[in-house]
């Protein structure tokens, strides 16, 4: 099965007439993706790359009604509407590949994203592969293998240096999710986290998270529900220390955020924690070993 | 971003939130004194808290000694920081400190109000030991705050009397400027009252989005610009800021080209952990130009504590043909000396290599101290080989 896309996942583009989105239209047709449309609005009836491009989301649904994912590729200011638009049409995963989206849009995107039971992928994620089968976002194949180890991470290359590293230590990758940099997120560890502990072409997951925000402790509970074993690579113990404005994030959050906190969080709930890259593979040969 | 108070509380006044008259005060505009009541307090321009504590807060009953204490605390260092502006204030008497702010849970990924009766310094003990003191209301964004929970919440913090509707009144305004401006963060604390029963903000803090604010061309007239943080950045880190370059200045000999933050962030780790020290954070991740990934390199090859450059492209939005590119062009111009131990692979990597072994056919002496492996050289390889060829390259004499 693999998570969220596999081979007969039906996708379409929002911004496909821009570069970089054009760019990699190109190279996820390459792959296998299947992309049955394109979205920029006033460029309907143009083409890029044989996808041809629909003035609106709805159009191109009408047109495609089996088209369940969407990727955003729009500048940071039109991403709240793409995002919308999307939901509004029926889209049930958006993988926001814009990165810099204000914070306020993000939380009005998250709360109807929860209404209407939508995935919201980033913003700032290179999108998610399921090697094989189909790659949505801008993820370099040359990272991926197809194998049976989840991998979940917060930023872009480390995303592919998981990888790079399970697999010249011979593992591969069910499906490779990148959550995304912003500081607002759509989907975070936990929902991921879920995903692979029901996939049964999953055996183990990776998780890669970093200094800043909550989302590694608020998945740490979670770990210890799984049945299946959890590695966990955080970085951040060595950066500089932001500096603190207020006391409002300390009264609300304590002391989550740092590299120390996430790391016992997870590690407290089962989690094994690998210190460097080429630890990662190692533990995850220890816990199939059992 | 944040704002410094007086720029905090310029934004306060258009949003009719009370604060006290002052007056800005730089080396340069020491006439500015001549306008304020005395006495009054002192207050350096920064952001790092525990300002009391650090003599950065005083008091002076006259201009001339007003003067003295400010000229007193432009001539320190504090810490590795310099203070360039101070703001003063008329000194005042009150009764009781409040606390709000409206900002964003994180947990819950809701907008919320927050508000206290046990304002002041100790409000994050308060929220430790008596968290029922503080009271937070959640809010969804798009939703107007109307008046009654305005008053409810100004009510609950003990505020009665002609002080209900002033209260609710402040509150209310601070939602406004929270929504209207795109805020992280708004935080009054402590928010006073006087004997004579008049509500003022004391310290204001406000955080922007930086990357709302193109919605927000007003702040422009107002001064306020994505740059304003450089008063407390390094020498490089200006110059960094000033290219829009993401870069933090560590104490290592390792210059640290990385790619994305997220990666940056696991690259000091990883140098950390393999003994050797990172010069620098830095997010070289996000598709830059060719000017600025030159820019870059120059920033850490400049560095004159760098012995050695890390250097890491996993071409995903970011091409490993501008990548190559830049590095070459770079090199030709630049012709450093020190080495550079580095990684390419991702997408247009045939096409990056292509670049990069082209250069080297036709100067072979200037990439005698370049490195640039593949896909199939682990990236903690050549993390380890730059912290060797580091140590090696000698005592910086070069």
């Amino acid at each position: 099965m693999a998570i969220i896309i596999e081979k007969k996942t039906k996708t379409i583009v929002q911004g496909i007439t821009g570069q970089n989105a054009s760019l990699h239209t190109k190279f996820m047709l390459a792959y296998g993706t299947q992309i049955v449309g394109g979205v920029t609005p006033g460029k309907g009836g143009q083409n890029v790359e044989g996808v041809i491009v629909y003035d609106t989301v709805k159009e191109c649904l009408t047109e495609h009604p089996d088209a369940h994912v969407s990727s955003v590729w729009v500048p940071p200011r039109f991403a709240k509407d793409a995002i919308l638009e999307a939901i509004d049409a029926g889209i049930k995963t958006v993988v926001v590949i814009t990165e810099r989206i204000p914070i306020h849009d993000m939380l009005s995107v998250r709360r109807v994203a929860k209404e209407k039971d939508v995935m919201v992928i980033g913003g700032n994620t290179p999108g998610l592969i399921s090697p094989g089968k189909a790659l949505v976002g801008m993820l370099p194949k040359i990272a991926f293998r197809q194998g049976r180890i989840g991998t979940v991470a917060r930023s872009g290359a480390v995303t592919y240096y998981v990888a790079n590293a399970l697999n010249l230590a011979g593992l591969g990758e069910s499906t490779s999710v990148g959550l995304g940099g912003d500081p607002i997120l759509g989907a975070n560890f936990e929902d991921i986290l879920r995903l692979f502990e029901h996939d049964e072409e999953t055996d183990a997951v990776v998780m890669a998270g970093e200094i800043g925000g909550v989302y590694e402790e608020l998945a740490a509970p979670y770990v210890k529900e799984m049945c299946k074993p959890v590695i966990a690579f955080i970085a951040g113990k060595g950066a500089p220390q932001g500096k603190r404005l207020g006391h409002a994030g300390a009264i609300i959050e304590g002391n989550m955020g740092t590299a120390k906190g996430k790391i016992e969080a997870l590690k407290g709930n089962g989690a094994l924690i690998a210190e460097t890259l080429s630890e990662i593979p190692a533990l995850v040969k220890r816990t199939l070993k059992k | 971003m944040r704002l410094y108070e007086y720029e905090a509380k310029e934004i306060f006044r258009r949003y009719s939130i009370p604060v006290l008259d002052g007056v800005v005060v730089d080396d340069a505009h020491f006439d500015e004194l001549d306008k304020v009541t005395y006495p009054v307090v002192i207050k350096a321009q920064v952001f790092f808290g525990g300002r009391g504590k650090a003599g950065l807060v005083k008091t002076a009953k006259h201009r001339t000694e007003a003067e003295g204490k400010i000229k007193e605390m432009m001539a320190k260092k504090h810490g590795q920081y310099v203070i360039e502006k101070v703001l003063v204030e008329k000194k005042i008497a009150f009764e009781k400190e409040l606390y709000l702010a409206a900002t964003i849970d994180r947990l819950m990924h809701r907008p919320l109000i927050m508000a206290s009766s046990k304002g002041g310094i100790e409000i994050e003990d308060v929220a430790r030991q008596e968290p029922h003191k503080i009271l937070k209301y959640y809010f969804n964004l798009g939703d107007n705050l109307n008046d009654f929970k305005a008053r409810n919440i100004a009510h609950e913090i003990g505020l009665t009397g002609p002080l209900l509707s002033s209260g609710a009144a402040v509150i209310l305004n601070m939602f406004n400027l929270f929504t209207g401006l795109d805020c992280k963060l708004v935080e009054i604390n402590p928010l006073v009252c006087t004997k004579e029963g008049t509500l003022f903000a004391i310290d204001a803090k406000v955080d922007l989005d930086e990357d709302a604010m193109f919605r927000h061309p007003q702040l422009k007239d107002m001064g306020i610009v994505a740059r304003h943080e450089i008063g407390e950045l390094t020498e490089r880190e200006k110059i960094a800021k000033a290219k829009g370059i993401p870069y933090v200045d560590l104490d290592g000999d390792i210059g640290v080209f990385p790619g994305g933050a997220g990666f940056g962030i696991a690259a000091i780790d990883l140098i950390n952990h393999y003994g050797g020290k990172p010069a620098n954070f830095m997010d070289s991740g996000g598709a830059p130009t060719q000017d600025k990934l030159r820019a870059m390199l120059g920033l850490l090859i400049d560095n004159p504590q760098v012995r050695a450059i890390f250097g890491a492209r996993f071409g995903g939005i970011s091409r490993c043909d501008d990548w190559a590119k830049a590095v070459v062009h770079y090199v030709l111009e630049n012709k450093p000396e020190k080495p550079m131990i580095m990684r390419m692979a991702g997408n247009m990597e045939e096409a990056g290599r292509k670049i990069i072994e082209q250069a080297k056919k036709e100067h072979p002496d200037l990439f005698r101290h370049i490195k640039i492996y593949a896909y199939d050289t682990p990236i903690e390889e050549v993390i380890k080989e730059t912290i060797r060829v580091a140590r090696d390259y000698g005592d910086g004499s070069h």
